[in-house]
């Protein structure tokens, strides 16, 4: 830990952190542009340049370049360390345009800044300027290649650190392109860091372009809302539109970086269909009514049939605070104990994680600094894109990866893959305990004692789980062997808050009870706080909500249940009102409300009026936030600090309130409770010459919220069914072709995939929102007919 | 005429390229037996260290040091580069060494190999060298068929094998560790130095970077003995023959070997039949496009290292570039500052970006446009980016920019004075 | 210069074998990217200049993107990645050359060519580049046409060199 001065002020630092950094940590902000501290130093600008005046370095030095030493006596103020700064502006100012008037980076451009700080303001060279022809990048990134000021950022985030191919540096001297080889569409998930890591206007963000100033946008910073990893991420609004999504910093989770889905997916808050309004038996209505209805028709159902007759489903989309609440809910007037997960596997898994997780719990961080990760069923650019950059940040330390997974699981980084069938992820956590793989085959069973051993040996190691697929039981055997591995653990749950949920439903009856007691005519109401049961829950659930009296449903975005329920309540989406996520590995996330609900003014503006009533609502500012409702319905105050606070009473919860927005957040303290025993399945017989099908999670179009997002459109994957190519020459299917598939319920048409990773005899499908996947579990096994052809469907 | 002493150059026939049997009958590969047989690679390290060796590359570094701080007895995969870039305006030494005489540079290559204990050598040929990169494969496979190079060479039970990677053009990969890349192939920009290659040089395992006239010296040193070597030179201090090559304003512009320490005007009036068409001496880059212009009161210094440090000039590679006095100091310059500027590999500022400002402020003087505040902005230009680059390029681009506004002020001043250049034609 | 694939009737970048060997080379070492610039230089050799599908076929044989090769390909400046005439003449236009009439020498090759820097004669025989020093500064002023340097020109010698190529490429 050594100790330095600079400007006279002295600091004790962590071995091996540089000047430039030690200097921050004093609050001395010196300009820079290649340093980043995701990326490292490489000293490349040579802005950085500080004046060492005693101690072990001497003379003008890069700072980023130089590692802190005991001793060092530093000014950043020497005269010949400013001009030497205002060189390296003016040489990076040579040709940069003068276009801030026009360029979307104008406010947040750190060259605007660093050219102030920098003190360059007159421009000494005439000479002509090299310039580019931009190139076109795709639908998410916008290139002005004129403004580039060579600070390699971008493709040091992009390859280096993110493991994208296609996306480089091209050139030498001062004629450098950074770009693809052609233009096109950026290939990386993560192509939209290139926005923020930017310091000037050469990538913005497209679906950002023209809209706003930075100045003029409300921006809190808040958790991603898109999978259950709780990156943190500053969405940013103007005029009631959602305009754009940045990230934000959290060490502990994503760093600095976040995935295109949670940039470019955040267009379900502005959705054209989304509805505003209170309504009533489809008809618009006002709060107060909606209200008294909805309480006039509960107490009726209350009177007749008794409080056990109204059952709750909340959901993982649904903040801390409102799922407190309804549980506060349902036990002040005896309803049936809430469930948080329709989907009865992930409810399952999530509760399993939650009770057991413990001391085995590693955050991403740890995860980038792990030396040995196992991963089981997980298939992290498709189910939660940061996870990948982890694992990929852990391999460049020299992390040895090695992934079982029935799918063709790619990664931005090295890892040996063993394809498995679902049901053998069971025996090789097993086996990975006892080191013993007898039911494998010679060649994985040796594939699988290197995976041991590795284990074995690590310092550091992590199993890595996927949720969907390890489903309860494997989750319960990967926490056993994460315990007598002495492991960490990290598995991913199906939304944002399943781990708050999971908390919270502590032993509740899970979904297959609710499902059962509706179908037997025990529910008459239900609501569904953020849920949507016809498309998530099991197929027996349109039966089930067939057989009720009242269904109320509270949500910002229309699906399935929405469109057939007697009273609709509209709630803000994620980044309009305050809250809280648990994440997967049980940590508390506080967020803000970036900005109030409202009709995007846009959409007002196309050509009609804004209402002429005077009235002091928003047009468009009906939704409330979930727990407001339900504090309505509990006749608690409005008030969301002491609803928040108030969680604390719960010792699961405990030290929330000193967590603000944008902070690292921390673990909960408790373990929650294992759900009740599992009803035994019936075995379905499948039918003769059926494959299984397995459907899972995409980056784009399976997620609810993002697949709401126009943006996401263009990078949509088709509806298709991968299979191995031994598996379609046995059915005599080629790559590309139209196939009919049928389910027991669904007939669907899609082009087969091969796919020569994955495992054979088993069938892999997205499920993509608004198609007929949709209806289908994730991470279950649906047996299936696949035939050529198709056409009769 | 030339009676020095011809080492390097001792088998030398202008047009003709000597290969293993003349080699050998000259007495060729005798270095690399005695090396091999009679002494450990301690041994020899320790013999380069004593002969006082200066590295020919342009930086000077004691070769002999280098080799001691490198973990030769390491039992860790490691490699020897030998450089030849040779893309310095002015040099092209390394050139007439391997037309000449291309098993020399081979035997240099096995016996520093042995002395390091690495089992792979990479000789890196410029583009433009196509010539000697044949001679090379040649060589290299003679020496191959005569048992010094593959396995278990001489018995000892050590094995090497030479790569050789042709490049595809670019001033920068001459620098180490740029060339460290261009040989993995990722774009060659210089790697940050600590740490140094010999700690992480290719793929990350501790490389040696040796010019090839540097190594072409180990096989004399090791049959010459250190003694010997060190009295080539005629200086004190001043050790071993150099190659000069000489070009610009001269009669004669050809490579000579010629000790180290000889005095500048023998160099330009003995050896370089004095400047053309009866034209005065004005200046001369002594070693190489990036050292500082010496003049005329310099005529007397002797070609070495410390000598030319006190006029603030280098030895650099010792190509030897004369200018007469018709030529425009300020036009030479410009001419070099574009060089630089254009071979910049694109990584820092001060280079990417400062030269080409420097180069633009230069185009406007002597293009007769220029001002007296761009005269100064040159030397603030050249204060700037002198020691502030990340690599050693864009410093020596401020070598000629040094010299000139030391020694050649007052052409800048009446090139801003007259509108034009005083030289025009 | 170029080959037909006699049963495509396409230009052929790089002979089947030639390919194959790069391949079995990149399979065999742990680091195939070594192998770029030799695999660049050699589609050049054998077509000319490496157009894009050059940099797409390097690609592929060294399991690498397109994008990786091409941040080597463009940042020597050796290797070209715009069509070229079927002789490249690199001029030197550094120190030792311009200090014994370099710029005279381009003068006189622009005018003999009837082109300028970056262009490439009308019967695509020969394409003018810029080159910093060629190492030939003894023989300066100096030029190198394809692989092979010439130095001390002079009007009469240019003339008998471009005149020779000609005749060897009719
Ligand atoms: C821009 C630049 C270009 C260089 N070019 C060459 C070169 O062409 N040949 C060479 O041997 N050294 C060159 N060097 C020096 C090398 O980096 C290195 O110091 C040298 O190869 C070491 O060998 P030596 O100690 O035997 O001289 C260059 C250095 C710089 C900064
Ligand atoms: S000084 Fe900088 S830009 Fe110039 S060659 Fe060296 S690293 Fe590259
Ligand atoms: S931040 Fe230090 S050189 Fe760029």
């Amino acid at each position: 830990m050594p100790t330095l001065t600079i400007d006279n002020k002295s600091i004790t630092v962590p071995d091996g952190t540089n000047v430039l950094e030690a200097a921050q940590r004093l609050g001395i902000v010196i300009p820079h542009f290649c340093y980043h501290e995701a990326l490292g130093a490489v000293g490349a600008c040579r802005l950085c340049a500080m004046m060492f005046e005693e101690g072990p370095v001497k003379g003008l030095q890069m700072a980023c370049m130089v590692t802190a030493q005991d001793g060092m006596q530093i000014s950043t103020l020497h005269p010949e360390a400013q001009e030497l700064r205002s060189h390296v502006i003016e040489w990076m100012m040579l040709n940069h345009p003068h276009d801030c008037p026009v360029c979307d980076e104008g406010g947040e451009c750190q060259l605007q800044d660093m050219t102030i700080a920098g003190g360059h303001g007159r421009r000494r060279y005439a000479g002509k300027k090299r310039t580019w022809i931009n190139q076109d990048l795709g639908p998410f990134v916008v290139q002005e290649m004129n403004r580039c000021i060579q600070c390699y950022r971008c493709v040091r985030t992009y390859q280096d650190y993110c493991g994208g191919d296609d996306f480089g540096v091209m050139g030498s001297r001062n004629r450098l392109f950074f770009g693809r080889f052609q233009p096109g569409k950026l290939e990386s998930p993560f192509s939209g860091n290139l926005v923020d890591v930017c310091p000037t206007g050469v990538f913005t963000d497209k679906t950002f372009r023209f809209k706003t100033r930075y100045w003029d946008i409300e921006e809190a910073p808040a958790v991603c809302p898109h999978c259950s990893l709780g990156c943190t991420v500053i969405p940013g609004a103007r005029y009631r539109e959602l305009q754009r999504v940045r990230a934000g910093v959290n060490r502990q989770t994503n760093g600095f970086f976040i995935c295109d889905r949670s940039r470019f997916g955040y267009g379900y808050a502005n959705h054209r269909e989304r509805i505003r309004q209170p309504n009533c038996q489809g008809a618009a209505t006002s709060w107060r009514e909606a209200l008294e209805h909805l309480k006039e028709r509960l107490g009726k159902v209350v009177n007749e049939y008794g409080p056990l007759s109204v059952a709750i489903v909340g959901s993982p989309r649904s903040s801390l605070e409102c799922q407190a609440l309804l549980r506060e809910w349902t036990r002040e007037h005896g309803y049936r104990p809430p469930l948080f997960e329709i989907d009865n596997r992930r409810d399952r898994t999530a509760r399993i994680l939650a009770a057991g997780l413990g001391k085995q719990a590693r955050s991403m961080a740890e995860i980038a600094d792990s030396d040995c990760l196992v991963m089981l069923g997980s298939d992290p650019l498709n189910e939660a894109p940061l996870l990948a950059l982890a694992i990929r940040q852990a391999v460049r330390n020299g992390c040895h990866v090695t992934c079982l997974d029935p799918r063709a699981v790619k990664l931005p980084c090295a890892a040996s893959h063993l394809p498995v069938q679902p049901e053998q992820l069971l025996p090789a956590i097993n086996g990975l305990v006892a080191n013993r793989f007898e039911e494998f085959e010679r060649q994985d069973q040796l594939f699988l004692e290197g995976a041991a051993e590795r284990l074995g040996r690590a310092e550091r190691p992590v199993l890595v789980g996927g949720g969907d697929l390890l489903g309860p039981e494997g989750t319960e055997a990967l926490l056993k062997a994460a315990r007598s591995l002495n492991a960490g653990l990290f598995v991913t749950l199906g939304g944002p808050n399943s781990y708050g949920g999971a908390l919270l439903s502590e032993d509740g009856p899970d979904s297959e009870e609710m499902i059962e007691a509706a179908l037997e005519g025990e529910i008459k109401a239900l609501f569904c706080i953020e849920a949507d049961p016809l498309t998530e829950g099991p197929a027996r659930s349109a039966r089930a909500l067939g057989q009720l009296e009242l269904l109320v449903v509270c949500d910002h975005m229309v699906n399935r249940t929405a469109r057939s329920a007697d009273i609709f309540l509209p709630t803000t989406a994620p980044p309009e009102a305050a809250g809280t996520y648990i994440n997967n590995e049980g940590r508390m996330l506080p967020f803000g409300g970036a900005y109030a609900p409202g009709l995007p003014l846009r959409d007002i503006g196309e050509g009609g009026h804004p209402p002429r009533t005077f009235s002091n609502i928003t047009t468009g500012g009906e939704p409330r936030p979930a727990w407001a409702i339900l504090a309505t319905l509990l006749q608690r105050p409005l008030d969301f600090d002491s609803i928040h606070h108030g969680l604390e009473s719960d010792p699961h919860f405990a030290g929330l309130g000193l967590l603000s927005p944008g902070g690292e957040g921390r673990r909960v303290t408790d373990a929650g409770m294992l759900p009740p025993a599992a009803q035994p399945e019936f075995p379905h017989s499948a039918p003769e010459g059926s494959l299984p099908l397995l459907v899972v999670e995409a980056l784009f179009g399976t997620e609810p919220l993002s697949s709401l997002s126009p943006a996401l459109e263009p990078v949509i994957p088709e509806a298709a069914v991968q299979l191995h190519p031994t598996t379609a020459a046995r059915l005599g299917i080629s790559d590309g072709e139209t196939v009919s598939l049928r389910t027991e319920l669904e007939h669907l048409r899609l082009t087969a995939r091969t796919e020569a990773e994955m495992v054979p005899g088993l069938l892999v499908a997205y499920r993509l929102r608004g198609t007929p996947l949709e209806l289908l579990p994730v991470g279950k096994i649906t047996p299936c007919l696949l035939e050529k052809g198709g056409n009769d469907a | 005429m030339n009676d020095y002493p011809q080492i390097l150059f001792k088998n030398r026939v202008v047009g003709e390229t000597a290969f293993i049997d003349r080699f050998r009958a000259n007495g060729g590969y005798q270095g690399l037996e005695k090396g091999l047989r009679e002494m450990t690679p301690q041994e020899i390290t320790a013999t380069v260290k004593a002969s006082g060796l200066r590295g020919r590359g342009g930086a000077g570094f004691p070769t002999g040091v280098k080799w001691s701080f490198f973990p030769a007895d390491q039992p860790v995969e490691k490699f020897l580069v030998i450089n030849g870039d040779e893309m310095e305006p002015g040099t092209y030494k390394d050139r007439q060494l391997l037309l000449a005489d291309p098993h020399q540079l081979i035997e240099g290559v096995i016996l520093s190999a042995f002395a390091l204990q690495v089992s792979h050598a990479y000789i890196f040929i410029r583009y433009a060298y196509e010539e000697c990169s044949r001679n090379l494969e040649q060589a290299i496979a003679e020496a191959k068929e005569a048992g010094y190079l593959g396995r278990d060479i001489l018995g000892t039970g050590w094995d090497l094998e030479i790569h050789l990677h042709r490049s595809a053009g670019r001033y920068i990969l001459g620098e180490e560790t740029a060339q460290l890349n261009g040989i993995e192939g990722v774009r060659p920009n210089p790697r940050s130095k600590p740490p140094f290659p010999a700690a992480k040089g290719l793929w990350g395992k501790p490389t040696n970077v040796n010019n090839i006239e540097t190594i072409a010296c180990i096989p004399h040193i090791i049959t010459g003995g250190p003694g010997w070597f060190i009295n080539l030179g005629i200086t004190q201090g001043g050790v071993g023959t150099k190659l000069f090559g000489l070009s610009g304003h001269l009669n004669r512009t050809e490579c000579f070997e010629l000790p180290v320490g000889i005095p500048l005007r023998e160099v330009v009036e003995t050896f370089g039949g004095g400047v053309r068409n009866g034209k005065g001496f004005k200046a001369c880059l002594p070693g190489g496009a990036s050292t500082p212009f010496l003049t005329a009161q310099h005529l007397d210094t002797p070609m070495d290292f410390e000598p030319l440090e006190q006029l603030d000039s280098r030895f650099g590679t010792a190509g030897v570039t004369v200018f007469d006095e018709t030529t425009c100091m300020v036009g030479a310059t410009l001419n070099l500052i574009r060089f630089f500027a254009r071979e910049s590999c694109g990584w820092c500022t001060p280079c990417r970006d400062g030269l080409s400002f420097v180069q633009w402020i230069l185009e406007e003087i002597e293009a007769g446009r220029g001002n007296r505040d761009q005269i100064a902005m040159l030397k603030d230009q050249k204060k700037n980016i002198t020691g502030r680059s990340f690599c050693a390029l864009a410093e020596g681009a401020m070598g000629p920019l040094d010299g000139l506004l030391r020694h050649f002020e007052q052409e800048l001043e009446d090139h801003v004075k007259l509108g034009r250049c005083p030289f025009g034609d | 210069m170029e080959t037909v694939n006699q049963t495509t009737g396409k230009d052929v970048l790089l002979p089947d074998d030639t390919i194959e060997a790069f391949r079995a080379k990149a399979a065999d070492t742990p680091h195939p990217r070594e192998l770029i610039v030799d695999l660049l230089r050699a589609i050049q050799d054998h077509h000319g200049w490496v157009p894009d599908a050059g940099i797409e076929l390097a690609a592929q044989t060294l399991g690498l993107s397109p994008l990786q090769l091409e941040e080597i390909a463009t940042f020597y400046d050796k290797i070209y990645r715009q069509p070229v005439g079927r002789k490249v003449i690199h001029l030197c236009d550094s120190i030792c050359c311009w200090t014994t009439g370099g710029e005279q020498v381009a003068e006189l090759l622009r005018d003999k060519l009837g082109i300028g820097f970056g262009e490439t004669t009308p019967d695509g025989v020969f394409t003018l580049l810029p080159t910093c020093c060629l190492g030939a500064c003894g023989d300066a002023p100096a030029m190198m046409i394809g692989l092979t340097t010439y130095g001390r020109l002079t009007a009469e010698k240019i003339d008998t060199i471009l005149r020779e190529i000609r005749q060897q490429i009719d």
